[in-house]
């Protein structure tokens, strides 16, 4: 840039414009460089939560449990019965949408906001619930256990 | 500030000698003419290209390539990263302002002929690029393992299964089985960040290399008018700093684009279901795929899809070919032909695109 | 002109005796029978059928004008002897089912489609020979001695019909060749109830088993079409309960059945046509129907409403209300008219039925708990709305809160498992189950807060980044401006 021809107003728009344009490259790069480390530091829930599909491995899952699954955004209920088979049900109740759980002791899934319970087929066996429960299909990769969707 | 630049140049010049380099760059004019605007369109192509593979490499550190976890993956991103959503929004945007400005460019390219002797080679190379960017975005758009995007998936590599002889093993190569499965996500997902990157990177060092050594192509009529009236501007500051500029504006667009209109999620893919309504292709296939629906089953005794396949290879295999078989640029010569068509397949692709998004 | 006179009346007291025997019985099969002393012919004569003129041969055919054996009992007239099976029935079909005999002939106003109806009935099902119906007219109606079932010598009228149905009906080894599965107790409990009781002593107004079961339309239980089917039932009791008229006298209200059709549980079953809800006789019993003694109720309540009534066996209310005489359940609930409960039962403002025996100055204890207990779970419902709403908001704004919303059930959950803790009338034991869901919707308000805030930063933030960047943008397009103009004087 040549600076002699200049005269000294030109001069000054010259230096104001510097400084306009280092003031703003400088808070650019802190507008970039700011999310870029927020970004890189690790959230508090530091991974991605095992759910849905992924429901662990057949060793982990002891005999006549069941646990609550997140398979999207509605609950399912994996049941290993006693006698070893899997079987995975939609844990909302089909009365007023509880979730259910697998009642050891009565050998049923059962719905503690209103007593309801339901054989481990899914059908609704006694109490309030209206109808059996949406069934699952349960996919056995090896060890891997995963629910799907009964097609 | 200044003296520490120099002081720093001088260092490295004594061991790399830099001033050949230094003096080669200052003396580089960029040609001002009335369609000197698409000279622009490289740079940005490259600087969305940059864009890609910094967000990219951000979101490879979030992203998990597995069937259980992709899709929650991304939910994750967008929601419990900070400026997750940031960089995922960009990323997608980006992919397609890639495509539409890679393909602005190849379009300027083609009507000014700068594909003519003596650069035959960079356009090959771009061409080459530019099907990898079609790969790019055809392997990107399956990571999230949306419901969308699986469907598409399928319907896509389906089709590269319908060619004659080679098709059947192309398709099983790309999905890593007889159906799109989580073998084909990781596939894609290779593809993707490793196998195109890699690619790419050389085609582009090669481009780019030609370009600083053979300078910018004129129009042929710019070339053949005499030498005082050509305008130029140098390369450096000049042509850089506006360059520069350009990349901020699309930088803007970007992040506005993020904001308000963020890419979409929509539902886990889920192998068991019916595909829902709605499934199309990314707006660059959508031009080929609306083709495709046009041509009747059965064409005398070809295959009515295996037709349009075939022909779209013909058409891009002449597209690729064009400097070796228009020789009246070669010499210097305008050539209608070359400019009638161009403006046909640029019409072509509109429309049918057009169509494509109505039905 | 006397003789004009005398010649009609001469031909009167001719004619007249042709007519009187034209008019007299022609029976000779009965004249027969009579003096050879068979148990048919006594009790033929008491036949309603003998009243209308029906000779022995309107039913066994034959020619009853006859004198002799042969030419009466003659198959080419018509005589087929006893019916057997199915032919029983449609002996009497020949004329019960015929338009032209039973009006035109005999002016009745009887239905005539008894026998196509049993046949479609359980009745009509075919019977262990595999030849015929299992029930035929004589079953139920006997054969000679037939009388309006309006009579008290009929086998189907009121007082009768219980034995008459008990012929099979409580045979053990009878009903085990049909139904294994079929109680045949139905009577004895029949007699413990209050019908029952009554019409042993003569009632004919009281409900017998042909007014619920029908007569000849009678269906399994389980059949749609059945007047005791769930669905059914209710009418089939309010066609006695519910006439004000036909009641008069029995000093018991006839607004059950429309108390009940507005009633939670006759909506469910006679609007929502869902039979796990109750009908009159899952609470009164069928057979041995009476209502249920106070004591009673909430065991009745509670072989349904199993929580409730456990927690409330425990609560401080089961000996307040036994020391009373309070009905259990029904002392706040109600008992025909049971509307679904809300959260306005619970408290002590005027409308609450806690009000109702709880003041400030009286049953204090209790009074401070539901004040307490209702301002939990109305804080809850407002808690849970306010993080419904916050959620709701983020999700249209388009940002990613499906966890939350997850999460959010167990909010809902916990208000709906609360109503049902509101029995064991325990302040402490409420609390608890109120607090988990409060602090549920407390969790998922903040991060539905929190999705609505960034949503607003990312605008702000873009609003700061486009400055800056025009500002770049500006400042570095006039400094192109500027380079070009000196290389321009340059030059």
């Amino acid at each position: 840039m040549n600076e002699h021809n200049a005269s000294p107003r030109e001069q000054g728009k010259r230096d104001f414009l510097k400084y306009v344009l280092g003031g703003g490259l400088f808070a650019w790069v802190v507008s970039i460089v700011y999310p870029l480390l927020a970004y890189l530091t690790p959230p508090k829930q530091a991974e991605v939560e095992v759910n849905s599909v992924k429901a662990g491995k057949l060793s982990e899952i002891e005999r006549d449990t069941g646990t609550i699954v997140r398979f999207g955004n509605k609950p399912v209920i994996l049941v290993r019965t006693a006698s070893g088979e899997m079987r995975a049900f939609s844990a909302t109740c089909t009365h007023l949408d509880c979730t259910v759980q697998y009642q050891k002791d009565m050998g049923v899934i059962w719905c503690a906001c209103h007593n309801g319970k339901y054989d481990l087929n899914g059908r609704n066996v006694s109490g309030p619930p209206p109808r059996p429960l949406d069934e699952f299909k349960v996919i056995l990769q090896g060890e891997e256990v995963s629910i799907s969707k009964n097609a | 500030m200044t003296k520490l630049w120099i002081k720093l140049y001088r260092w490295v010049n004594e061991r790399v000698h830099l001033e050949d380099l230094v003096e080669f760059l200052g003396k580089k004019y960029v040609p001002v003419h009335s369609h000197s605007v698409w000279y622009y369109f490289g740079g940005v192509s490259l600087f969305l290209f940059i864009i890609q593979v910094v967000t990219g490499i951000l979101l490879l550190l979030y992203y998990k390539g597995s069937e259980q976890l992709a899709f929650e993956s991304i939910q994750f991103i967008m929601s419990k990263v900070e400026f997750g959503w940031l960089i995922r929004s960009i990323h997608s945007w980006a992919a397609n302002l890639f495509v539409l400005s890679a393909m602005i460019h190849m379009f300027s390219v083609y009507f000014t002929k700068a594909y003519r002797n003596p650069r035959e080679m960079t356009w090959l190379t771009g061409m080459l690029m530019f099907f990898l960017a079609l790969g790019f975005g055809f392997s990107g758009y399956l990571l999230p393992w949306n419901e969308l995007a699986f469907f598409a998936t399928k319907v896509g590599t389906d089709i590269a299964g319908v060619l004659p002889i080679i098709g059947e093993p192309i398709m099983i190569f790309l999905r890593g089985g007889e159906e799109v499965t989580g073998a084909t996500l990781s596939r894609f997902f290779g593809f993707h960040v490793a196998v195109l990157p890699g690619i790419f990177t050389v085609l582009l060092g090669i481009h780019l290399i030609l370009v600083q050594r053979q300078g910018m192509s004129e129009p042929i009529d710019v070339e053949n008018s005499q030498t005082a009236e050509r305008k130029t501007m140098p390369f450096f500051p000049n042509f850089l700093l506006r360059d520069l500029l350009f990349w901020l504006l699309v930088l803007n667009l970007l992040a506005i684009l993020a904001v308000f209109f963020p890419w979409e999620l929509g539902k886990k893919a889920d192998l068991f279901a019916p595909a829902p309504a709605g499934i199309r292709p990314e707006w660059y296939f959508m031009f080929m795929f609306q083709t495709l629906k046009y041509i009747p089953a059965q064409l005398w005794i070809v295959d009515g899809e295996v037709f349009g396949i075939m022909a779209f290879g013909i058409a891009g295999l002449l597209w690729t070919l064009v400097p070796f078989w228009d020789r009246k640029s070669s010499r210097g010569e305008k050539n209608l032909l070359i400019t009638y068509s161009g403006m046909f397949a640029v019409m072509y692709i509109i429309i049918l695109t057009i169509l494509g998004w109505r039905s | 002109m006397e003789i004009i006179r005398t010649i009609p009346m001469l031909l009167l007291c001719l004619l007249l005796p042709l007519m009187a025997s034209s008019q007299s019985r022609v029976d000779q099969c009965l004249t027969c029978h009579e003096t050879l002393g068979d148990k048919p012919s006594e009790l033929f004569r008491r036949d309603v059928h003998f009243q209308k003129g029906v000779s022995c041969a309107g039913c066994h055919g034959g020619d009853a004008s006859a004198e002799e054996m042969e030419q009466a009992m003659a198959t080419e007239k018509g005589f087929i002897g006893v019916p057997k099976g199915d032919g029983i029935s449609n002996a009497c079909a020949r004329c019960h089912s015929n338009a032209t005999i039973m009006v035109k002939q005999f002016n009745s106003t009887l239905p005539r489609n008894q026998l196509e109806v049993l046949s479609a009935s359980v009745h009509g099902k075919l019977s262990t020979t595999g030849k015929e119906h299992i029930a035929q007219c004589t079953t139920c109606h006997d054969a000679h001695g037939i009388v309006s079932t309006k009579e008290p010598g009929s086998p189907v009228f009121p007082l009768n019909v219980t034995k008459t149905c008990a012929k099979c009906h409580a045979d053990a080894a009878f009903m085990r060749m049909y139904n294994p599965a079929l109680p045949i107790d139905q009577l004895d409990k029949y007699r413990a109830s209050v019908h029952g009781m009554k019409n042993a002593h003569g009632d004919v107004k009281v409900a017998a088993c042909a007014s619920c079961h029908g007569s000849h339309d009678i269906r399994s239980a389980s059949d749609v079409k059945s007047r005791v089917y769930a669905l059914n039932l209710p009418t089939t009791c309010g066609a006695c309960h519910a006439n004000a008229k036909y009641m008069k006298g029995y000093r018991i209200p006839t607004d059950q059945v429309k108390r009940f059709s507005s009633s939670v549980h006759g909506k469910a079953l006679l609007e929502k046509h869902d039979l796990g809800a109750p009908a009159c006789n899952d609470c009164h019993g069928n057979h041995g129907a009476a209502p249920p003694g106070v004591e009673s109720i909430s065991k009745v309540c509670g072989t349904c409403h199993a929580l409730n009534a456990t927690l409330f066996a425990s609560s401080p209310h089961k000996k307040a209300f036994d020391k009373r005489r309070l009905p259990e359940c029904e002392t706040c609930h109600g008992y025909h008219e049971i509307v679904a409960a809300t959260d306005d039962l619970l408290g002590v403002s005027p409308e609450a039925t806690c009000s109702r025996c709880h003041r400030e100055n009286q049953n204090a204890k209790g009074y401070l708990a539901a004040k307490t207990m209702r301002h939990l779970i109305d804080s809850l419902e407002s808690s849970e709305k306010r993080a419904d709403s916050l959620v709701a908001d983020a999700e249209q704004k388009g940002m990613e809160v499906s966890e939350a919303r997850f999460k959010l059930r167990d909010a809902r959950q916990a208000r709906l498992q609360s109503r049902t803790m509101v029995h064991a009338f325990n302040e402490e034991k409420f609390r608890e189950v109120i607090g988990a869901g409060l602090n549920v919707s407390s969790i998922v308000a903040g991060e539905g807060q929190a999705a609505v805030d960034e949503y607003f930063f990312r605008r702000w933030g873009l609003g700061v980044a486009t400055l800056i960047i025009t500002i770049v943008a500006g400042s570095l397009y006039l400094t192109i401006r500027m380079i070009e103009k000196t290389q321009e004087r340059q030059k």
